[in-house]
């Protein structure tokens, strides 16, 4: 009897442990699923503006008086924009360090070297006696020549720009150093042979440069796209965002120099781009000294050495220094 | 029941007293102390459904508290959850913020960047692949943003690696993949990050407040209230102050509610301390290694830019700020070592002295910021780990007597509503 008691017992014990087991699962399972998180949101891309220009305006000045400059003077060497400099004792040259064969920076040594950087060293040359330690290189975009030159940020811009009248109202320019035109940069095997081609293509060019202007004006139906710089354009048209690459020539021979798939469109010339080194519309007699140190340049040969370094192995045609024109007054 | 009582206690409230329960004769028995006015109710209905009552009060008190008590082993358990979360996704930000660093200081050096620098770059990369499949396993609900953190990476390091291969080659345009990198890490990888680290120290500090002790209280004062009330039934039926097995269980659901409380009382004041503690060392830490980091990539990016990095120097002062605003004092001071060499490096730059300054800012030399701010990595990933291990330790360690004491009070309200049926069967049986 006792150890049926005891049994029974045994039992209710059994059944109170199987019960309380039970009540701490469904207790513990109500507390496990009712911690359930809602899902990280994901952030929402940003809808950034489709990086297209806005239609520009053409210039419209008399383009045969445009790179009438300043001319040389004895005395300009000992203008106040000079003692400036000598006083700082260094130039400071704006120039990009993008554009391959003109100014860019050389991933083996890390200086930055082309033809434009050339001109820069030539004029720092003529201010201090070597370039080597008088020339403060600041890297800018196309859109920072004018402001930086205006704002008095930097002495000179050496950075392919373009003369014409609209900018001289802006700033100053040197004679012209090279004579460039602006070309169309295609895939090769992609059908496009010319300009009239480019109707519904995308083509890409530097923000704030003319380039921009030109292509809407030659092919108005070609949809113009920008980057910050030309490298820029090249990057969008590796990565299939643009069908076409419109700027310079000497930009362009750059450009296709670092892809084996560019074929530069060499039959035609949409535009003359003549270059100039950009100046501080105040500063008249900084521009009359760099047009004495072009002259010199003419003289010593060193034009044509830097233009037989860099430029003529990828354009392929011989050039000589444009001949400066002369006759504004500041 | 005879159908002599059942009939007295179904009596109307203006019978006879005398003729109350007990009474199956017709003699008129003396009315006896555990029965007052018993003939105005149904007693036998009465004490069943206060039986129902305070045996449902003692179960649910029971159940309730031991639920609290699971769910607040399970906050514990989900705060060091996470925590580690949160310290794998700041892991993750850090270490490619560090890539980055790594990869643009390489991009200044002429030629091939040093074997060291591209082995750390790419155990950077290798980390942070291992940290996304890590953070998927652990939490399912940053998958989707993880999923799309694992593209950006991919798009980041391919960018990369372009930049690289074509730098090789002698092409400028390398470097503009490289720009093109740096600003898809700012612009497309770190909104990513931010949601990701938003979510989890949500979640985390959500964690760290859930133990509730007023929350804790609230079953076991109702439990009291109905047991008292019960009781106070009783004593007015049957003319006793206090039903023994009522009253048991009230001392038992009020010993019970009073360790309940303290423990999660306890508890509560412990996470607070860990908050402010630990775990804000864990988070502010890693926050500084990701703004050093960021800094270190920005000085890069600065040189780069050769004379027009101003916007890269605001980036590095806004990236300083926070490293001076989370770091903790070991951390800082190393900081500081790295922060006198930067400020060098731009001096020399603004000074005309570019290419002294890239010097200084490649070297790997160990007077360099370079080798500065790895030191500074180093020891701030340390703090990181030793913090977050410490906060997720604590939590852990001890967590079980919370799932000890809901089988306790699982068991002992068991209990309480065993002693309510047993005092109120003796007043049964007394009816009887």
């Amino acid at each position: 009897m006792k150890r049926h008691l005891t049994d029974a017992r045994r039992t209710t014990l059994a059944r109170a442990c199987r019960s309380l087991a039970l009540a701490l699962s469904a207790v513990a399972m109500l507390a496990v699923t009712s911690c359930g998180y809602d899902a990280t949101p994901l952030p929402r891309a940003d809808e950034s503006p489709v990086n297209q220009a806005a239609p520009g305006t053409p210039a419209t000045c008399d383009a045969a008086t445009a790179t009438q400059s300043y001319a040389p003077d004895a005395d300009a060497a000992q203008g106040q924009s000079l003692q400036r400099i000598r006083d700082r004792g260094y130039l400071v040259a704006g120039v990009a360090a993008d554009n391959y064969l003109l100014g860019s920076r050389n991933p083996f040594s890390g200086k930055i070297e082309g033809f434009d950087i050339d001109m820069v060293n030539a004029i720092a040359t003529a201010i201090f006696g070597e370039a080597q330690g008088s020339v403060q290189l600041r890297v800018i975009t196309a859109a920072d020549r004018i402001p930086l030159l205006q704002a008095d940020e930097i002495d000179l811009v050496a950075r392919n720009m373009t003369i014409n009248c609209t900018r001289w109202q802006q700033i100053a320019f040197s004679a012209e150093y090279f004579r460039s035109g602006q070309k169309l940069l295609v895939r090769k095997g992609s059908g496009i042979k010319s300009i009239e081609d480019m109707a519904g293509k995308r083509a890409c060019a530097p923000v704030g440069t003319t380039s921009i202007e030109n292509i809407q004006a030659k092919a108005p139906e070609a949809i113009p796209v920008t980057a910050t710089n030309d490298t820029g354009c090249l990057v969008k048209f590796q990565n299939g965002e643009t069908d076409a690459i419109t700027t310079d020539d000497t930009v362009l021979a750059g450009l296709a120099a670092q892809d084996p798939y560019a074929l530069v469109l060499t039959k035609e010339r949409l535009t003359e781009e003549p270059y100039g080194i950009g100046v501080n519309a105040q500063r008249g007699d900084l521009v009359k000294f760099i047009n004495g140190v072009f002259e010199r340049m003419r003289a010593d040969g060193s034009w044509q050495a830097s233009y037989d370094r860099w430029l003529k192995p990828s354009l392929l045609v011989d050039a000589t220094q444009p001949t400066p024109v002369y006759g504004r007054r500041p | 029941m005879t159908q002599a009582q059942q009939a007295a206690a179904t009596a109307p409230a203006t019978a006879t007293p005398s003729t109350a329960a007990g009474g199956t004769t017709g003699v008129p028995t003396p009315v006896t102390a555990p029965v007052a006015r018993p003939t105005t109710r149904d007693v036998p209905r009465l004490l069943n459904r206060w039986q129902v009552v305070a045996v449902a009060a003692c179960l649910l008190f029971a159940f309730l508290t031991a639920f609290l008590q699971v769910l607040g082993w399970q906050a514990n358990r989900a705060a060091a959850d996470n925590t580690e979360q949160l310290v794998r996704v700041q892991n993750i930000q850090s270490t490619l913020f560090r890539a980055d660093a790594l990869a643009t200081t390489s991009f200044l050096v002429g030629g091939l960047e040093p074997p060291e620098q591209r082995q750390a770059y790419d155990e950077a990369i290798d980390q942070v692949t291992r940290l996304i499949a890590d953070a998927a396993e652990a939490q399912p609900a940053d998958r989707e943003v993880l999923a799309a953190l694992n593209a950006a990476v991919n798009r980041y390091t391919t960018t990369n690696t372009q930049a690289r291969d074509n730098n090789r080659q002698g092409f400028p345009v390398g470097a503009e993949y490289l720009r093109g990198a740096s600003n898809q890490l700012r612009a497309g990888v770190q909104p990513l990050m931010q949601a990701l680290t938003d979510a989890n120290s949500q979640r985390a500090e959500d964690e760290l407040g859930a133990q509730n002790p007023l929350l804790v209280l609230l079953p076991g004062l109702a439990a009291l209230a109905v047991l008292w009330w019960v009781n106070r039934n009783l004593s007015r039926v049957f003319q006793r102050l206090v039903n023994v097995g009522v009253a048991g269980a009230f001392v038992l659901v009020a010993l019970l509610t009073l360790v309940a409380v303290t423990v999660s009382s306890s508890q509560d004041d412990g996470n607070s301390e860990l908050r402010d503690g630990s775990y804000r060392v864990a988070v502010a830490e890693a926050e500084a290694r990701t703004a050093a980091n960021d800094a270190k990539s920005n000085e890069s990016r600065r040189l780069g830019a050769q004379g027009s990095g101003a916007a890269f120097e605001e980036g590095w002062q806004a990236a300083a700020q926070r490293v001076q605003d989370n770091a903790s004092a070991d951390t800082r001071r190393l900081w500081q070592t790295y922060s006198g060499l930067h400020v060098r490096v731009v001096e020399l730059e603004e000074s005309g002295k570019y290419d002294e300054a890239v010097a200084l800012a490649t070297t790997v030399e160990p007077d360099g910021p370079t080798a500065a701010l790895d030191a500074f990595d180093q020891a701030s990933q340390a703090k990181v780990s030793s913090a977050a291990a410490a906060a997720t330790d604590e939590l852990r360690s001890g967590n079980s007597i919370f799932l000890v004491l809901a089988a306790i009070t699982l068991l002992l309200g068991l209990g309480a509503a065993g002693l309510s049926t047993r005092g109120i069967a003796q007043r049964r049986r007394e009816y009887a």
